[in-house]
């Protein structure tokens, strides 16, 4: 398969070190704070990208594994007290044992129902945390989770190191023989098949995979706001994501990890604007689909480095 | 257990309006809606609008409700939908969006906290010693009504039979002379139109908030694989089958748990008959 060029790695290693030195030059820590979450997000919009960007079967409900996630680690926590570094792993195994559950009946079809599917299951994942408040909280959910590491900078560093091996993983996965597999899936499953390639194993696994990094996310996600809330499985999480996603330029990996970074920054900037946000998002979306189809950051960065290839 | 049977066929009779409109705009012009359940939060306002605040007459402000609510499916179909329908994915980000525009609009413009719309029947109806709310028994009537219009109308006139052949093959019917994008709004007229209903019937004895449209929706859609993606007899039909085992599940277990219904039915058919119980295509 194609080999990294020389030129996708500096400004990979250009920009990593951008977003690792940000923090130091700008010595805040509300600023580290916004940092942590752009990186959680940009795990959960290359996660989202590695499954349904390249196998076409769009995501719906991926709110459902980070949830999972951050509820796996919120019930570690205030419920069996345990350290709070094995709310990682376990995270990642949750999530992965609902993305099976979900995966496993609507995969194997084609037609819309894993999007249907994902979607009601992370609708109805949030309403069951409401109607069974006595074990989830409700709707303040739980708190008093411990932080993973106390300093936040270190946090930081530490949140921007998984993202860097989870984008490292993905892309690795998504260049080898098993991304053009996916790939091939998104062209033509039938001819798939018929070729004798195991589709529903492959689909299947790669929703696995990007449930796990969705879920060590939404874990991350958890330790960092020291508390987890119903809202973390809502529909919006999923629709930002998305957006994400698809600014970034779907199908790229590391598109969506950066217009995940860049949204959440805009948002950021877009704090007057209160209660309007979502519709600023929403609006963003619409003109991203009508003018942009292919989205802004990948495309742009091969445009930028096509002359020196 | 005179209660069950009652209560079942109101929430029966909702579900099935919603169901049928989402699969209907599916099965003609393979549009998943995502805002289908805007359009049923958009009704209930549109009945809170014009009842409790402009305080209209009820004979006018519900068929205005439904009517407005329509025209805005029409909207949504022709200028944002339309221009995107080479993509199923971007359909769906469209219809999710416009769903998600509605929600906040409607956030910002009325507040998070409940709305009341006055009861259209305030009287109390009692069917076998089981007293029932006037209002539900008109929404299970107005549901019955508009489904069997509108089975009459496809089965029966020259307009349902092109929106038939349509959903048979839009190719051929275009070949034949059909408008296929001029049925493409109205089946979103009708689809919007029969969603809002529903809206505006809840609105007196559901609670009336901008996120009411969501659950509404997931139930839909869970009807709608249950019954077959595209079939509006299989709609009714799971229509009756939910109604009933969330009704049963309140009334045996607790109403915490009927949430999970659909989603458990959902599953089990997807696992054994993917294509649904009446489904035309296979689904694999």
């Amino acid at each position: 398969m194609k080999q990294l060029s020389i030129v996708d790695l500096s400004g990979a290693i250009a920009v990593v070190a951008l977003l690792a030195l940000a923090p130091v030059l700008l010595n805040s820590n509300y600023f580290t704070g916004v940092l942590t979450v752009c990186v959680i997000y940009a795990i959960w919009a290359a996660s989202w990208d590695f499954m349904s960007g390249l196998t076409g079967r769009e995501n719906f409900g991926h709110s459902l594994f980070i949830g999972a996630g951050a509820y796996t680690a919120g019930f570690l926590a205030t419920v069996w007290y345990a350290n709070p570094w094995y709310s990682l792993p376990t995270a990642v195994v949750v999530a992965v044992a609902f993305s099976l559950i979900v995966g496993f009946p609507t995969l194997r079809l084609r037609g819309p129902y894993f999007a249907l599917a994902m979607l009601s299951a992370s609708a109805i994942m949030q309403r069951l945390c409401l109607i069974f408040w006595e074990y989830s909280g409700g709707e303040e959910g739980l708190y008093g989770l411990d932080p993973l590491i106390q300093s936040p900078l270190h946090y930081y560093w530490f949140v921007l190191a998984v993202l860097v091996a989870a984008v490292a993983i993905l892309t690795a996965l998504a260049q080898s023989h098993w991304g053009l597999l996916l790939r091939a899936i998104r062209g033509d499953e039938a001819t798939c098949q018929a070729a004798g390639i195991n589709v529903t194993f492959y689909k299947i696994a790669s929703l696995t995979i990007s449930a796990a990094f969705a879920g060590l996310g939404g874990a991350l996600y958890a330790h960092y706001q020291l508390q987890v809330s119903p809202p973390l499985f809502s529909v919006v999480v999923s629709i930002t994501v998305i957006i994400m996603v698809y600014v970034g330029g779907i199908g790229s990996i590391y598109g969506p990890a950066l217009g995940a970074i860049m949204l959440t920054l805009l948002t950021e900037l877009l704090r007057s604007f209160g209660e309007y946000r979502l519709w600023v998002y929403t609006l963003t979306l619409m003109l991203i689909l009508f003018f942009l189809p292919n989205g802004l950051i990948a495309p742009l960065w091969r445009r930028l480095t096509e002359r020196f290839r | 257990m005179l209660e069950i049977l009652i209560y079942g066929a109101v929430s029966s009779a909702i579900y099935a309006m919603l169901a049928v409109g989402f699969t209907l705009i599916f099965g003609v012009a393979r549009i998943l809606n995502l805002a289908h359940g805007a359009f049923y939060a958009l009704g209930a306002y549109a009945a809170y609008v014009f009842t409790s605040l402009l305080h209209w007459p009820l004979f006018i402000a519900a068929p205005l409700a439904v009517l407005s609510v329509a025209l805005f499916g029409v909207l949504m179909e022709r200028f944002l939908v339309r221009p995107l329908r080479y993509s199923q994915l971007a359909v769906l980000m469209i219809t999710l969006s416009v769903s998600l525009a509605v929600e906040q609009g409607l956030f910002i413009t009325f507040g998070s906290e409940y709305r009341n719309v006055p009861s259209f029947v305030a009287e109390k109806v009692s069917i076998g010693g089981v007293d029932i709310g006037g209002q539900r028994l008109l929404a299970l009537i107005a549901g019955v009504l508009v489904l069997l219009l509108l089975w009459l109308f496809i089965q029966r006139t020259r307009l349902g039979a092109a929106i038939l052949a349509v959903s048979q093959d839009p190719e051929a019917a275009q070949y034949m002379g059909i408008p296929t994008n001029r049925i493409f709004s109205v089946v979103m007229a009708i689809s919007a139109g029969t969603a809002a209903l529903a809206g505006v019937l809840v609105s007196p004895f559901l609670t009336v908030q901008p996120t009411m449209g969501l659950l509404p929706m997931v139930k839909a859609f869970a009807i709608v694989i249950v019954g077959g993606l595209g079939s509006i007899p299989g709609s009714i039909l799971a229509a009756l089958l939910l109604g009933y085992s969330e009704t049963i599940v309140a009334y045996l277990i607790s109403s915490s748990w009927t949430e999970l219904v659909s989603l458990v039915a959902v599953v089990i058919t997807l696992m054994i008959k993917p294509s649904g119980l009446l489904g035309r295509r296979a689904a694999f």
